[in-house]
């Protein structure tokens, strides 16, 4: 019975935010006040009509309800309550419900707290952004209803949530993507209305801005913590995999990124209006197509949904739909009447045009990257090759070095007019003696020094000083700072930071498979291996085989467990990495193969500076939070 | 001028919507036709109820014959179980169970506990013949010919009106 409340309420969520796509702009263009409706209490009551199904199929999950043919193909009688609350969206159905609550959170969040006046403006956000969510509520009924029932017999237990899912950080990561993905919808919803409402580029830029860092603030969390899992749950010590999936979330961050840089010009000086219009579109656009590649099944990957070529045929109909339509928008709509203001060459409306075509460049080789091996195939005739990690490794690297070098002194350059390039010289010797610094802190670290990654070291450290002096250089008092730079400075240091455990992580690592017996030990870069046992557990819900190994380096001992598990309803095999954690490294050791009697195989390798990639990650995630939060208190 | 520009990134996506669509479209087929018309692939696996006994292609003599792909830990299998075993009772076609990657004593005591329709069931623990046969998951099934060729794949549940809609016209031939 409850399910089926979930399925009516949902239903009737569908009609709603249709009426909220329509009405809205009937009563705008008919000028009939007659049909108008509350948009700010529909938008509330739109978020309750999709909560109140999400929280029923949670609640079928906890109670173990097997006749709903989603919790029975997710959930197992064993599985720990709080994976049954992760399983929630651990499959396509379920998570396509957290989307749209998503969505709807936004929404809410947008119609109270933006920062324009202009009543038939908001309305029509709000009803373009009750038809994208009207589209998903249909997508969901009729494609992927999550309380489809197996009756008249419902199983007795459910096949458990895919074993490498049941990780704390898997019940946190699809849903900071999701509200990442899902944010985007208010930039495009702003653009379009922009478009119709022919609003003054400074005015809609600064409406856009706060929903824009936002989301690409989620984004990064959602990318940053997708990365940690792969790391420790994957048992490879790899940290990003090129993965189309991967791809799919990094995409529109890039463009999100490029996206509220642009904005910023676009708000100060009303330069690049439609460059600004255009990146909305396509940053919504690639969220959806990601979805679509996902979850059609044209691509496959570690991230496996259900493959359904309807899925896919809906998706890509919703995609037509609002990116065709906003850019048929955009192609009749008359920009004459918009006058640019001029400016300079090197002049910081030019950084950012600089900018945006790096990052946008960059999207769309990676976009290309992603989807050529089905290019591939279909005109050799089913020929397959991987377009892999070397091909985006070569076409990040020049990217990445222009961006960084451009990062270090953007902030410098002024509005409109030439910069003065005074600052470079004594920039120039900071950024180097923080790179020697760097050098000797990594030579006394791991006795060695690898050439490979020299540029990206100082890259970093031209970004750190280059972040980093452009406040001292503003004389900001505390006070001042933490009120007007402490975001951008938080979120650029993220990224030097990013970089340089990018660069060590790449070149100072070592691995090596070893084979061991119990109470046998090998010697591995300055730190000696010691299998101690192994040991049988029971879970909740799988049957390890785990094996106790201890690090030592001379004073420091320490013991890791690494273990092989066996989920007992689905047979499916996991292995658990051990990781030791310090400051400038991580000890990485995953169990192999039993050869034979107690010999077991090992791969262990020593990961510095690994731990700096998320620190970074979760410096430019913050730094944006506050920034687009800092924009929403203003109005 | 200026508007031959702004109709350009239509344009582009519009391309690039297509491209899309005809992967989709491509992708269908592949499904469908990946092993349709070829010969049964070789393999030699043990039977589900005897570790020792080696069966092969030539075991499977009995044709046509449904191969369908199954496992306990699979759900819906349990879905079409029942019309499996009506298949069997009224004596339409063999049924071949390729067990797939699952626990022995396990899927003997379901076959024992809601009846057997298979004629025997090969015991695939590590999906070898299913990853010559291109199985997604369970469940998958078969049709064979008399002449040992695979003519259609249905992926997911077979119930009668898959039955009557892919597989009912081959018996016929």
């Amino acid at each position: 019975m409850i399910p089926e409340i979930g399925h009516i309420i949902l239903i009737s969520h569908l009609v709603l935010s249709f009426m909220g796509g329509i009405l809205p702009l009937a009563a705008i263009y008919s000028k009939n006040d007659f049909l108008s409706i509350p948009t700010k209490k529909l938008s509330v009551f739109l978020f309750f009509l999709i909560l109140v199904p999400f929280l029923v199929l949670i609640y079928s999950f906890l109670i173990d309800d097997f006749s709903v043919a989603y919790v029975s193909q997710n959930s197992n009688i064993n599985l720990p309550n709080y994976y049954k609350l992760a399983a929630t969206w651990g499959a396509h159905e379920g998570s396509l419900l957290l989307w749209i609550l998503a969505m709807n959170g936004w929404l809410i969040a947008y119609m109270f707290f933006n920062n324009s006046k202009d009543k038939d403006y908001i309305s029509t956000v709000f009803s373009i952004s009750c038809q994208v969510i009207f589209a998903f509520s249909l997508f969901t009924l009729f494609t992927s209803n999550p309380f489809e029932r197996i009756l008249p017999i419902p199983p007795l237990s459910g096949a458990d949530l895919n074993p490498s899912l049941q990780d704390i950080a898997f019940t946190v990561h699809p849903p900071l993507l999701y509200f990442g993905y899902s944010g985007l919808m208010i930039p495009f919803a702003i653009s379009v209305a922009a478009m119709l409402f022919s609003k003054d580029t400074k005015e809609w830029a600064s409406n856009s801005r706060p929903w824009t860092l936002m989301s690409c603030s989620f984004l990064t969390l959602g990318i940053a913590l997708g990365s940690w899992w792969a790391y420790y749950e994957l048992g490879w010590g790899g940290w990003w995999f090129w993965d189309p999936v991967e791809n799919a979330a990094f995409i529109p961050w890039l463009l999100s990124v490029a996206l509220f840089h642009s904005l910023i010009a676009s708000e100060n000086r009303g330069v690049y209006g439609k460059w600004s219009i255009l990146l909305s579109i396509f940053a919504f656009a690639t969220s959806l197509l990601g979805t679509f590649l996902v979850r059609s099944g044209i691509l496959t990957s570690v991230h496996a949904f259900a493959l359904d070529p309807e899925r896919g045929l809906f998706i890509l109909g919703i995609l037509a739909f609002f990116i065709i339509g906003s850019l048929f928008i955009y192609s009749i709509k008359d920009f004459e009447n918009e006058t640019t203001p001029s400016y300079e060459l090197t002049s910081k409306e030019f950084g950012f045009l600089l900018n945006n075509l790096l990052l946008v460049v960059l999207a769309v080789s990676i976009l290309f990257g992603t989807i050529f091996p089905l290019i591939y195939e279909a005109i050799t005739d089913g020929k397959q090759i991987s377009v892999g990690a070397p091909y985006f490794e070569v076409i990040l690297f020049p990217f990445a070095l222009a961006l960084g070098l451009l990062q270090g002194f953007a902030l410098y350059l002024s509005w409109g007019t030439s910069s003065s390039f005074k600052f470079l010289p004594r920039l120039l010797i900071e950024s180097v003696s923080i790179f020697v610094l760097i050098l000797i802190i990594l030579f006394i670290l791991f006795d060695n020094l690898h050439l490979t990654s020299f540029a990206t070291i100082f890259l970093s450290s031209w970004i750190l000083m280059g972040t980093l002096q452009i406040n001292k250089n503003k004389n900001l008092n505390y006070w001042r700072f933490l009120r007007k730079r402490a975001a951008v400075t938080f979120a650029h240091s993220g990224m030097a930071i990013l970089t340089l455990g990018v660069a060590v992580v790449s070149s100072y690592s070592i691995e090596k498979e070893i084979i061991l017996a119990p109470d046998d030990s090998v010697e591995f870069g300055n730190q000696t291996i010691l299998f101690k046992n192994t040991e049988d557990i029971m879970g909740p819900n799988y049957f390890s085989k785990s094996a106790t190994m201890s690090f030592s380096d001379g004073s420091n001992i320490s013991d890791v467990l690494t273990e092989k598990r066996t989920y007992s309803p689905s047979g499916q095999l996991t292995t658990e990495a051990g990781i030791k954690t310090e400051i400038f490294q991580d000890l990485y050791i995953s169990m192999g193969d039993n050869l034979e009697a107690d010999i077991w195989s090992f791969k262990v390798q020593i990961k510095p500076f690994i731990r700096w990639i998320w620190l970074g990650a979760l410096m430019i995630a913050i730094g944006s939070l506050l920034a687009g939060i800092k924009r929403v208190r203003k109005t | 001028m200026k508007k031959v520009i702004d109709i350009f990134p239509l344009a582009i996506f519009v391309v690039l919507l297509i491209v899309l669509f005809s992967f989709l479209s491509e992708k269908d087929d592949q499904l469908e036709t990946a092993l349709v018309d070829s010969d049964f692939p070789d393999f030699s696996l043990s039977a589900l109820s005897n570790d020792n006994k080696t069966l092969t292609k030539g075991d499977i003599s009995k044709l046509p014959a449904l191969i369908n792909v199954w496992a306990t830990w699979c759900i819906a299998c349990r879905v079409e179980h029942p019309f499996l075993m009506q298949l069997k009772n009224e004596s339409v076609l063999t049924i071949y169970g390729l067990n797939y990657k699952d626990n022995r004593t396990k899927a003997l005591s379901l076959l024992e506990r809601d009846g057997d329709p298979y004629e025997f069931s090969i015991y695939d623990f590590e999906g070898r013949l299913a990853i010559d046969l291109g199985v997604y998951g369970a469940p998958e099934t078969f049709f064979v010919d008399k002449n040992g060729v695979i003519r259609e794949r249905h992926v997911g549940v077979v119930d009668e009106t898959v039955w009557e809609k892919k597989f009912a016209k081959y018996l016929n031939e």
